[in-house]
């Protein structure tokens, strides 16, 4: 793995200065409960009103959240956290909201500004609350709503507001647009390879990310090795290569359906029939499961992520590695969007098993896997490092706990938040890369 | 420092106050007077029916009676030791344990005119250290909740009749009466489950230790104002502990056979195991004063221990040096969040986070 | 009219419509608030989904299980041992042949209904000390809880007192707690009762038709 830790300190740096980067919000401070609350009416649904009401405070979802599990601390309980969604609910539209105007204070300004915290920096959607509530409910879809509201109300932590503005504005995330993306394809260019990019009509758009750009250009070289690998007619395309959605992290939805919409538009240009997000955790629901709501149709593509691609070539037979051998001893670390939000489980583990390493499972893994910490744009907001931090060090116990020697992941964030805990720590464990991975092991075609 | 010396001294003085009045009384005193002979007939024949008399009445006899009815001893038609029985339930025992009850409530009352409450040494720090797990406080709780339930509905039970009926006359006193029953015999076996937690809970922590003896030589700091130097559990409250256990037991197995007639028990024995479950039950009430009266009101800072889990660390320091010494390093500020739990349906500026 | 022909007449007549319809009014307004159609195609089955998770969450998984020990236990206890005299007590039984069904259905034995009551009260005391001792569930407990936790506790302590049916008394101080707790019912979380399905049943197709078992 060669990864420039000169550019990976300076990735950290960069994110420091990012409150300082962002525009102010153009919301009044006075309109600010009411932008919220119109968001609210509009996202509210039966599903979401139904689970609303069925909460029966029983603290469980506490005791499945790395945060809660790491501090102790109360305030970091999952259903607290839509304590807000709820007084709005149970207020103005809920059967017996007549009762609830007395019992139920009104919301006002200094609410949505405690619920900030509570949704952007102490949690990354990752959804584990969700699966052991006996009430079924999901919590994580809701913190990403309540996100949505403060979002209206220009109340998006700095950091992450200003990319999310950038997204917005410019469509690109740290500055990296079509230029970077054309340096990239022409470095790898430089090493031999074919990179097709900007064609007009090609089968399958392989989308790209900030953090492959700046960090991780192996994951992207490996990609480009191994879609040529396949023979498969495909293209970069510099208009549309951003599968990040900063959008979605900070609940902007302007941003979120522009982002999407735009390699919804591009994919549909090149009459591709599927999308492939690279190496990033948010950008597959961002694409698989909304992409097609923000379009407002069903998508006439595919959309898979990376590893679930290389996952079906390898079980089709396509994909031919060579076997590391099982001296290698790895654990995979489900990035949470991709499997416990996306359905990706079995796709890498196949990868993996072709690649005959000896896989040990983490004492939580797959559904139950726990967080990096890093998630739901944690890693650009700095208020968020004590509990990535927290997440990491428990994240780390359960590696160790396999014996493994690295720890694979298909997630570039879990990626950068690994290697900043291990850093921190100094940890010895390696951190890798599935598609790099398999771009060091590709049986090469005769 | 006290922390429940004081029920033990109060329990030993009761024991030798109930003991010598058991002594005194003679046993097995029969309050009828011998059943004699008819007075002889004008007519020299002796009436028949005295000897079926003496026969049923079973005095100085092994009879040998049959029954249709099939069970424990149904071949008893009066049964002799039921009215001696009577007697010590209703006269001795009810008068001995209300005045067990009431001194052992004046006695702490009056330690607690003399003594007052004793201080955390230097005030409240501040800082607070984990004493008790969520579950020890949860057992503990369920303990105490029966326990309360229990003796109330107990003490409606053997003290009712003299207490409440002539204050409430007979027609409320029967529903109050009714309702004891029930309640106490419903909860009574859930007690045992409770104490059984209990022992399991916290029977490692009060095994005795060095110091214990030392910290009982000098009655716990309770006289004088010196410091008792202690351990996790003081040997006052490792006493508690076990006198709980053993009284809990008592009372829990004598109220199982009294609550569950069908195990084939002899009426003498159901008629021990009352009085059995009566003496232990005051004896458990009278500790529980004290146990209460320190865990409250008698010691500053007791109580934080058991409601959140959390003690103050000079209280720690006054009560339980060495075990202070051990977990100095894990203070930390009594107003954390971890610690303090504001009302909800609120939403907390959580800014302070940052 | 005297007390218990009120309590046996109009207040029961009243607690058990506004139970009724309170629970029925609630029900339909969640469900009705609407729906937006998800255009992503799905992976796997909805439907199947929202079942199979209905099923799935009466026992947390396995990850989860040694730090929920106590509520769960605590919980099945409770439950358990009140749907065992709700359903099969004797007394129970013959108030719902007389005012409801107008037909009743075999009945535990006394000793069985003094078991199932224990367990019953020592799963409730277990679960409302929790709720008072656990940092987690002390921080986001609210009123309600209390109040519904401890109106059952009330209403199943009367009914336990009332057991010897010696007293016209205790029946009726049953008889009215019960009908506080119809009217208090349908405003609380007590109607957790029945959303259970259907909360879960969303949560399951959701993540079910993204192919996620859970």
């Amino acid at each position: 793995m060669a990864v420039d830790m000169n550019v990976f300190r300076g990735f950290a740096g960069q994110i420091a200065k990012l409150p300082q980067m962002a525009r102010p919000t153009d919301c009044p401070e006075d309109e600010r409960v009411n932008h919220a609350k119109a968001v609210f009416r509009a996202k509210m649904d039966s599903s979401k009103a139904t689970q609303l009401e069925s909460c029966i405070h029983c603290g469980m979802c506490a005791e499945a959240c790395q945060f809660f599990l790491q501090t102790g601390d109360p305030e970091l309980t999952p259903i607290h956290k839509l304590d807000l969604l709820k007084r709005f609910y149970r207020r103005e539209m809920a059967p017996m909201r007549f009762l609830y105007r007395f019992t139920e204070p009104e919301i006002e300004e200094q609410d949505l500004e405690a619920a900030q915290y509570l949704v952007y920096e102490s949690c990354t959607e990752c959804g584990r609350c969700g699966l052991v509530c006996p009430m079924g409910i999901d919590i994580a879809s809701m913190v990403n709503v309540t996100r949505q509201g403060l979002a209206e109300a220009g109340l998006i932590p700095a950091g992450l507001r200003a990319v999310e503005q950038e997204q917005g504005d410019h469509g690109t995330v740290f500055g990296v647009g079509p230029e970077q993306l054309r340096e990239a394809v022409e470095a790898l260019r430089a090493k031999g390879h074919d990179v097709p990019i900007d064609k007009k009509k090609a089968d399958v758009l392989v989308l790209s990310s900030t953090i492959d750009i700046l960090l991780f250009r192996d994951a992207l070289e490996a990609t480009v090795k191994v879609m040529n690998h396949l023979g498969v007619d495909w293209t970069i395309h510099s208009c549309a290569f951003e599968g990040a959605n900063f959008g979605l992290l900070s609940g902007y939805e302007q941003v979120q359906k522009s982002a999407s919409e735009r390699i919804v538009s591009q994919a549909i240009a090149l009459g591709a029939s599927c999308v492939i997000v690279p190496e990033c955790g948010h950008a597959y629901p961002a694409l698989r499961w909304e992409g097609a709501n923000g379009h407002g149709a069903p998508l006439p593509f595919d959309v898979m992520a990376l590893s679930e691609f290389l996952g079906r070539e390898v079980q089709a037979g396509r994909l031919q590695v060579n076997p590391i051998g099982k001296d290698k001893h790895v654990t995979y670390h489900d990035p949470c969007k991709v499997g416990r939000h996306g359905g990706v489980f079995d796709e890498p583990r196949a990868v993996l098993e072709a690649l005959g390493v000896d896989v040990q499972e983490m004492p939580s893994n797959r559904e139950t896997n726990f967080c990096c910490g890093g998630g739901a744009g944690l890693f650009v907001m700095e208020k968020a490092a004590p509990m990535r931090d927290a997440a990491f060090d428990l994240k780390r116990e359960q590696v160790e706990a396999t014996g493994a020697d690295s720890v694979v992941t298909a997630c570039g964030s879990c990626r950068v938040n690994l290697m900043a805990g291990g850093m921190r720590t100094n940890w010895q464990t390696g951190i890798e890369s599935l598609v790099e991975l398999v771009g060091d092991n590709l049986k090469p075609k005769s | 420092m006290s922390d429940n010396a004081i029920s033990g001294l109060a329990m030993w003085i009761a024991a030798l106050v109930l003991l010598s009045g058991a002594l005194l009384q003679p046993a097995g005193a029969s309050v009828n007077p011998p059943a004699s002979s008819a007075p002889p007939s004008p007519i020299a024949v002796p009436n028949p029916a005295t000897d079926l008399w003496r026969a049923v009445r079973q005095r100085e006899m092994q009879i040998d009676s049959k029954t249709q009815a099939r069970g424990v001893e149904t071949g008893v038609l009066i049964a002799s030791s039921g009215e001696e029985f009577r007697q010590f339930r209703m006269n001795d025992f009810v008068g001995v344990a209300g005045w067990f009850i009431v001194g052992a409530a004046a006695l702490i009352l009056l330690f607690y005119l003399l003594r007052g409450r004793i201080p955390i040494d230097g005030g409240r720090s501040g800082k607070v250290i984990k004493r008790f797990e969520d579950f020890d406080r949860i057992v503990h709780w369920l303990t105490a909740v029966l326990f309360i339930f229990l003796a109330v509905t107990g003490l409606t039970l053997l003290f009712g009749r003299f207490v409440i009926l002539p204050v409430f006359g007979a027609e409320a006193f029967g529903v109050i009466a009714s309702a004891a029953k029930e309640g106490h015999n419903l909860f009574g076996p859930l007690f045992l489950i409770a104490v059984s937690l209990l022992f399991i809970r916290f029977v490692v922590r009060n095994m005795p230790s060095p110091g214990d003896l030392k910290w009982l030589l000098t009655g716990g700091g309770i006289i004088g104002k010196g410091h008792v130097s202690a351990g996790y559990f003081n040997a006052g409250e490792k006493i508690w502990f076990w006198l709980a256990i053993v009284l809990g037991l008592v009372v829990s197995v004598s109220g199982l056979i009294l609550d569950f007639p069908i195990l084939g028990l002899e009426r003498e024995a159901m008629q021990l195991a009352l009085i059995v479950h009566g003496i232990a039950a005051i004896f458990f009430i009278a500790g529980s004063f004290g146990h209460i009266y320190i865990g409250t009101v008698g010691s500053e800072g007791s109580f934080d221990g058991m409601a959140s889990g959390y003690v103050d660390t000079n209280w720690a320091k006054t009560h339980h040096d060495r075990w202070y010494d051990e977990v100095k390093d894990e203070a930390i500020s009594a107003d954390s969040s971890v610690v303090k739990q504001p009302i909800s349906d609120r939403m907390q500026t959580t800014a302070d986070k940052a | 009219m005297s007390v218990s022909e009120f309590i046996d007449g109009p207040f029961w007549y009243f607690s058990l419509t506004v139970f009724v319809l309170g629970v029925l009014w609630r029900l339909f307004g969640m469900l009705t608030v609407g729906s937006r159609t998800d255009y992503s195609v799905p992976r796997s089955s909805a439907t199947a989904a929202a079942i199979r998770t209905n099923l799935t969450r009466f026992l947390p998984n396995a990850d989860f299980w040694s730090r929920v020990k106590l509520p769960v236990i605590a919980g099945y206890l409770f439950h358990l041992g009140l749907f065992a005299l709700l359903f099969f007590a004797a007394p129970h039984i013959e108030f719902y042949r007389e005012y409801i069904t107008g037909f009743g259905w075999p009945a535990l034995p006394e000793w069985a209904f003094i078991l199932v009551s224990e367990i019953a009260f020592l799963g409730l005391l277990l679960l409302v000390l929790y709720r008072m001792m656990n940092p987690v569930t002390r921080r986001i407990s609210s009123r309600g809880d209390y109040i519904g936790s401890v109106l059952i506790f009330v209403v199943m302590l009367t009914g336990c007192l009332a057991l010897a049916r010696s007293h016209e008394t205790l029946r009726v101080v049953h008889f009215f707690t019960a009908e506080l707790l119809l009217i208090y019912f349908p405003f609380s979380s007590l109607m957790h009762t029945f959303t259970w399905p259907f909360s879960r049943g969303f949560t399951g197709a959701h993540y079910g038709r993204r192919g996620v078992g859970v």
